[in-house]
């Protein structure tokens, strides 16, 4: 598969009298394969837009390359096959949904009445079509975003924070459209800082901290490794030093006692003993690692006093 | 070309909704109806001073709206994203400039154009003139204040590819100002005897950079009648040529900054 | 870069392009039409009206509100006397707001009286400037009468001379609709001057109906005193023209018995002594006894711009000018007759400014108009001088068509500065009839021949 992004080096640096040079994006070496959903994770201020804007050539990059559908960064036929959906855009708040499509279209050339109904019937805006941007709620104008970004059938699509500020029931209905991208064969680039989205829907992932790419790779393998639990009651103080020498996590609850321990743990070995030392088993839960642990233990081991606070 | 035109379009459909551009617009068009009334107020007045007035008015209302409706041009783009969302899709940068600009000049001429219907109206109604050439005369005028406004837009424009709003609408208006000023300044220097060489060469040098708004203010002609003017279509031809010289000018300066600015 | 592919060459050179269009088009041909066609012709740009740093200051903000501000200040100034500063500040304001007419006013009436020397005799230098903020007050201001009769009443009051003019714009004034009547009786009284009593009279017989008119609509006290003052004037007018011998003339019937008839020579001479550097005394005899005599004397170069006798082109200059010529000199007095003789004395000693005397050569003159007279003057000279004669120097050629008295010399700086060889020789010039006498009119025991004139002379 051939990539849809590709960066080597890719290198945003702004100077500020007060901290010297800071690198908003260090070093970047990004690969997005085509026909995936990408997830592009980090803190707020972590780089991510600032990557986007460089892929776009909206911004410029201070050093490295970047290549977008296997053209250079900025090449204007690459704009042909691409879209870009920015966090929380405003629209021309005069206008009505077919005319921002007619707008955005005519961009393109693209002047084409069908098309432009059939995406707004796709997005659920069909019967809204008499309502301006100012009487849009805002799954609304994420939702004609979304439509307007689809006009030239891109390849690739660039979404920043895609459901950022939406109630649950907006944050699925664009879930579904773009888990619909990926069925119809679209590169979609997600940027977000809301894990629990992404994990439902990307293939590949990488997470950016103070500009720096410190995990990339297939979700299936970085959420690798999930503990198990168990709760127990009556266990003797015998039971409690064995399994500490497990490798397990003891603690105290109001209920009993918790046991957390490796997926690689047997856990009925440790059933066996409990028994043994005359206790009782409340529960036993696998535990699956979450992409927020993830995130959190990446994060978090990276401390952020490299280099000042970013924009 | 169809991107420019669909960017202007939009741009003149913004403009004409913005509530600060219609109070400003609509205190203007309400002077220009008024203004008769005014007049009578002072025994003095007749055609001459209502005529100065109402050309006055059409000049001021237009200066301060082409310099609100640019100088908030770019940077609201830029803070409601539609920027990203427009250069992203196969748009060149001058494109998007340039598409600003001409929907912001257009905005104007409709505007520029409601003042020119309003006065022509108030002087049929109100002051009975029938007569089609005082019509064709009086709005001689306003037609060349809309190429002032359109320069003065271009520099608007230019300034915002690298100067906050706020400081742009002083800027911007600072250069009108030195601009309308400027003639009638170099004149007095150039006649005065007592000047002395180096000034004169500086205000020279200054006469041919400086946008000359002007150039035209060509309304004392029409306010006081009788005078022959000499060559005027050359002279209105000249004018306007100027104008389109300093506002590509502007323009592509404004391109050149603007390819290089990070948004 | 992302958008721009084109190579920035061509872009550059296509600003310079324009940039070089835009430089020419403005400097080869627009400013100069402008300037010929659009600029304000009130102007800043006539010679020398503002100084570059004055026009700045203009610059500075709203032009009527500055106007306005600057008009207060003025006032100020004219409470202390500062005159020098008014001036400017009067030019700007009626720069900055044409349509300030009190200003125009103030300033006619400023420029043209205000200016004088240590004795009070006006520096009739400004007056063309004087008049050419009138006529400029006139073209900003077309609708309203007040500056037209303002500028009249310049030409009838101040000048004294030319009342063709001050009947010129009395006329212009009527023609606005929106002039005082009472200040319309005044043309009836500049043609009067003109030596048009006739058509004096016509106008006042045209106001009179018109305030019979008006009678008709506003009985009230001002319309009632306007419609009473024309009546009486109307009367004085009529006895006069029949008392002047006007009627008789104008039926070609002899003029004896008439008070015109015979003329009466005034029997002029004068005597002026430089009696120290830029001091001269006038001696010399008028044969007119009553009080009201004035003959004009003045002392001005030879070679002064716009110079005519016993005076200048008032009206030459369109162009409000607040620094009259500095190099020349011109002074202008009046003699007061008092029992058949005058002496007067001029000291221009203390007003360098004013009389520079940088000319090499003076015009010294006397003039004498009867159309200046006051009426019980008239009364014998009548209207145009035809009562009133001179064995030497009746003249009908310094005013064309008009008799007046008039008598020239010339004088040297040296002369006038007590310079050279004048240094103790005293300079003198007097007419040939001149007779020095010791003997002293200003007595009141004195007995005085007293000609008679009425009809027969003596």
């Amino acid at each position: 598969m051939a990539a849809a992004i590709e960066t080597k080096q890719l290198t945003k640096s702004y100077r500020s009298r007060v901290v010297g040079t800071i690198n908003v994006v260090d070093h970047l070496d990004l690969h997005v394969e085509e026909g995936e959903i990408f997830g592009f994770l980090g803190p707020n201020g972590a780089g991510k837009t600032t990557t986007i804007k460089m892929l776009l050539g909206i911004i410029y990059p201070t050093s490295g390359e970047g290549y977008v559908l296997g053209k250079e960064i900025g090449d204007m036929d690459v704009h042909r096959q691409i879209s870009y959906l920015p966090e929380r855009p405003y629209y021309y708040e005069h206008m009505t949904g077919p005319e921002i499509l007619r707008f955005y279209g005519s961009l393109f050339g693209i002047n084409d009445r069908a098309k432009f109904s059939s995406l707004l019937e796709k997005v659920n805006l069909h019967r809204d079509v008499t309502k301006t941007i100012s009487q849009y709620s805002k799954g609304m104008q994420q939702r004609i975003g979304l439509a307007q970004s689809l006009i030239n059938d891109p390849k690739l699509l660039f979404l920043d924070e895609p459901t950022g500020g939406l109630d649950p029931i907006a944050h699925r209905e664009i879930r579904d459209l773009i888990l619909g991208f990926r069925d119809e064969g679209r590169t979609v680039f997600i940027s977000s800082h809301e894990l629990s989205e992404v994990e439902l829907i990307c293939d590949r992932v990488a997470i950016i901290n103070r500009g720096v790419i410190e995990q990339q790779g297939k979700l299936t393998e970085l959420l690798k490794g999930g503990r198990i639990e168990i709760t127990v009651d009556g266990v003797n103080e015998q039971f409690l030093r064995d399994m500490k020498i497990n490798d397990s996590n003891v603690r105290s609850l109001p209920i009993g006692i918790l046991l957390d321990m490796p997926e690689e743990a047997d856990p009925n070995a440790v059933i066996d003993s409990v028994r043994g030392s005359k206790g009782r088993v409340l529960s036993v839960v696998p535990r699956r690692k979450r992409l927020e642990d993830l995130f959190v233990e990446t994060v978090t081991n990276r401390p952020r006093s490299t280099g000042g606070d970013t924009k | 070309m169809k991107a420019i035109v669909a960017i202007a379009g939009t741009t003149v459909g913004e403009a004409i909704r913005r509530k600060v551009l219609l109070i400003i617009l609509l205190v203007g068009l309400l002077v220009l109806f008024i203004a008769p009334g005014l007049g009578t107020l002072s025994a003095r007045s007749e055609t001459t001073v209502l005529r100065g007035m109402m050309l006055g008015i059409i000049q001021l209302t237009s200066a301060v709206i082409a310099i609100v409706l640019t100088v908030y041009m770019l940077p609201n783009e830029v803070e409601r994203r539609t920027i990203y969302t427009i250069l992203s899709k196969p748009v060149q940068r001058w494109q998007f400039l340039v598409g600003k600009y001409l929907g912001a000049i257009a905005a104007l001429a409709l505007m520029m154009a409601l003042m020119g219907l309003v006065m022509v109206i108030t002087f049929w109604l109100q002051q009975g003139v029938r007569d089609v050439s005082v019509f064709a005369d009086l709005l001689k005028a306003p037609v060349m204040y809309f190429i002032q406004m359109s320069l003065l837009a271009a520099v608007a424009i230019f300034f915002s590819t690298f100067v906050s709003p706020l400081v742009n609408f002083f800027l911007s208006g600072g250069v009108y100002l030195l601009g309308s000023l400027f003639n009638p300044f170099f004149q007095t220097l150039q006649e005065n005897q007592s000047t002395s060489p180096v000034a004169k060469g500086l205000a020279t040098f200054v006469n041919m950079i400086l946008p000359n708004f002007a150039n035209y203010n060509v309304q004392n002609p029409i306010i006081n009648p009788g005078q022959t003017i000499q060559n005027e279509k050359l002279y209105y031809l000249s004018a306007a040529g100027y104008g389109i010289f300093y506002i590509v000018v502007l323009l592509v300066l404004g391109i050149l900054v603007f390819d290089r600015r990070e948004v | 870069m992302s958008t721009d592919r084109r190579k920035p060459g061509v872009l550059l050179t296509l600003l310079a392009v324009f940039f070089v269009g835009q430089a020419a088009l403005q400097g080869g041909y627009l400013f100069n039409a402008w300037k010929t066609n659009y600029a304000s012709k009130n102007s800043l740009s006539s010679s020398g009206g503002l100084s570059p740093d004055q026009f700045l200051f203009a610059l500075a903000g709203f032009r009527e509100m500055i106007a306005g501000i600057l008009w207060v200040r003025a006032d100020a100034f004219f409470d202390t006397g500062n005159y020098d500063a008014i001036l400017p500040i009067i030019r700007l304001v009626t720069l900055l707001d044409p349509h300030e007419i009190d200003v125009f006013a103030t300033g006619m009436w400023h420029i043209g009286y205000n200016f004088t020397d240590e004795e009070q005799r006006s520096d009739r230098r400004y007056i063309p400037s004087a008049l050419a903020l009138g006529k400029e007050g006139c073209r900003q201001n077309p609708n309203t009468y007040e500056l037209f009769f303002e500028t009249g009443w310049l030409w009838y009051h101040k000048i004294d001379d030319d009342y063709d003019q001050a009947v010129k714009w009395f006329t212009e004034a009527q023609k606005r609709p929106d002039m005082l009547p009472a200040r319309k009786n005044l043309l009836a009284m500049a043609y009067q001057r003109d030596g048009k009593p006739d058509e004096g009279l016509n106008t006042y017989m045209r106001l009179y109906k018109d305030a019979l008119e008006r009678m008709k609509q506003e009985d009230s006290f001002g319309t009632k005193q306007n419609r009473d003052t024309l009546e009486n004037n109307i009367d004085t007018t009529l006895v006069r023209l029949v008392q002047r011998g006007w009627m008789a003339e104008q039926e070609k019937k002899p003029l004896n018995g008439y008070d015109v008839d015979p003329p009466f020579d005034v029997g002029f001479s004068v005597k002026a002594t430089v009696v120290a550097a830029r001091k001269l005394q006038f001696e010399g005899t008028w044969n007119v006894l009553p009080v009201g005599t004035r003959i004009r004397v003045t002392l001005k170069d030879s070679n002064f711009p716009h110079g005519e006798p016993a005076g200048m082109d008032w009206d030459f200059s369109n162009d409000v000018n607040l620094d009259p010529p500095k190099e020349e000199t011109f002074m202008q007095d009046q003699l007061f007759v008092k029992n058949r003789r005058f002496n007067h004395k001029v000291d221009m000693s203390r007003d360098p400014t004013m009389y520079p005397f940088k000319s090499p050569e003076y015009d010294l003159e006397f003039y004498y108009n009867p159309r200046s007279a006051p009426p019980h003057i008239q009364d014998k000279f009548s209207w145009n001088g035809e009562g009133m004669t001179d064995k030497h120097f009746l003249n009908t050629d310094v005013r064309p068509g008009q008799r007046v008295i008039y008598w020239k010399c010339t004088l040297s700086r040296d002369e006038i500065l007590r310079a050279g060889k004048y240094q103790d020789q005293i300079p003198i010039r007097k007419t040939p009839n001149y007779v020095e006498s010791t003997r002293s009119y200003d007595k009141e025991n004195v007995i005085i021949d007293i000609p008679s004139l009425r009809a027969q002379g003596k």
